[in-house]
């Protein structure tokens, strides 16, 4: 589906739910429905509440809790609850849309969403490729492993027996044979696990040639992010109260520290997470 | 416990090539007895099934992540004693502080070396040695 199609949908939906309730008269609003939404999730809620009600208040609906409140009050059941919920989520993607549409962003979002699905497949590409990637070192030092530990434990049994001979505890035939899978050693076993090791290692160069397509790949996202971040920026500094701008969001499952650089919640090596615990008594 | 190679590993990530490092680290040391779970869940049930001696695990993972495990571990009597190491790239003080107090035997840092595993392992098995 295209991005045009999308918007064109979403267009009549907003104008299906405008013409449903413009006609209604205000009434004061009553507070009981308009909070149950709002209660049902945690915190977070909080603070889209607020950006939504600072939309629809900037965008003049102020029709739409009057109504929604009186159609609630005269149905009083759980049904018309949720169909206060979905009313109140029609209006504000109404508001959200004008606003957008006012300041200029509806374009820019219109562009970031068609692209998003594109991103998507190129991270999953990535992650694909990395995968594959990993996979190949994996393997190749699997069969490296082997040939090394058989060269190391080759080299050290013919030099035990050199040993002998220098520690005169050989006879002159165990010499000779010694001598003969000496010379074997070196011109056949050896050349053939060096050869095969070499193999392993050109394996694993070879399998970072990754880095130069999720490189390339990465870059067009990282444009892409960046885009709909000044673009999301500057629509939030439009909307969002002051008080609500400084709040950031606390979790533990955050992955990888990206940028670690000037903040102090995070460590940035394994003898910060010692002296963590140590300090902590752990 | 002293440091066994015959010590069996439960190897707990959501990323086959991690559990392939960790374990191929394992084998490096000296300990080949070690087993793989995809996630929290899994390493649950293979844990329930016996046998296993030490864990080590991932923190962000589906259906039930290392921190859970790790405080599911610390509540089932019969479990409770193992020895868990998380090697994680959550590095926000607060995890490291939450998988402590969750009762972590050690906290390692991705991306991790071999040097660092070893160092934890032996430290973990000092301390299971004295105990």
């Amino acid at each position: 589906m295209s991005a045009s199609n999308d918007s064109s949908d979403l267009e009549a939906l907003f104008d299906s739910i405008a013409t449903d309730y413009q006609p209604v008269a205000p009434t004061p609003p009553a507070p009981a429905p308009v909070a149950t939404p709002a209660k049902s999730v945690d915190g977070d809620n909080d603070d889209l509440q607020a950006l939504f009600d600072s939309v629809a208040a900037e965008s003049a609906v102020p029709v739409a809790k009057g109504v929604l409140a009186a159609a609630a009050q005269a149905q009083g059941e759980n049904w018309s609850q949720q169909e206060v919920v979905f009313n109140r989520i029609g209006h504000m993607a109404r508001a959200l849309h004008d606003t957008l549409g006012q300041l200029g962003y509806d374009k820019l979002i219109e562009k970031t969403v068609s692209a998003l699905p594109d991103a998507k497949d190129r991270l999953a590409y990535v992650a694909n490729l990395t995968e594959q990637a990993a996979c190949r070192v994996l393997n190749a030092t699997d069969i490296a492993g082997p040939l090394v530990d058989d060269m190391a434990a080759r080299s050290k049994t013919l030099g035990a027996s050199w040993d002998k001979v220098f520690a005169n505890q050989m006879t002159p035939e165990q010499f000779k044979q010694l001598a003969v899978e000496t010379r074997q050693f070196l011109n056949q076993q050896m050349p053939e696990k060096t050869q095969g090791t070499h193999a392993q290692l050109t394996e694993i160069m070879m399998a970072q040639d990754f880095q130069d397509l999720t490189g390339q790949v990465i870059k067009k996202i990282v444009a892409l992010a960046q885009d709909l971040e000044s673009g999301l920026m500057g629509l939030l500094i439009e909307v969002l109260p002051d008080a609500k701008r400084t709040e950031e969001v606390t979790s533990l499952m955050n992955g990888p520290v990206v940028n670690a650089e000037g903040r102090t919640d995070v460590v940035v090596n394994q003898e910060q997470v010692d002296d963590l615990l140590d300090s902590l008594g752990f | 416990m002293a440091a066994d190679p015959k010590t069996r590993f439960l190897v707990v990530d959501d990323f086959s090539t991690m559990r392939r490092i960790v374990r191929n680290l394992l084998k490096e040391l000296g300990f080949t007895n070690v087993d793989e779970a995809e996630d929290g869940a899994i390493a649950l049930q293979k844990l329930q099934g016996g046998g296993f001696e030490f864990v080590v695990t991932d923190w962000n993972m589906p259906n039930m992540d290392g921190l859970t495990l790790l405080q599911t571990i610390r509540a089932t009597p019969n479990l409770k004693h193992l020895p868990v190491l998380m090697i994680t790239a959550e590095a926000k003080k607060e995890n490291i502080i939450a998988a402590a107090q969750a009762g972590a035997s050690g906290y390692i840092v991705k991306p991790f070396t071999a040097g660092t595993l070893s160092e934890k392992l032996n430290k973990i098995f000092e301390k299971y040695g004295q105990a």
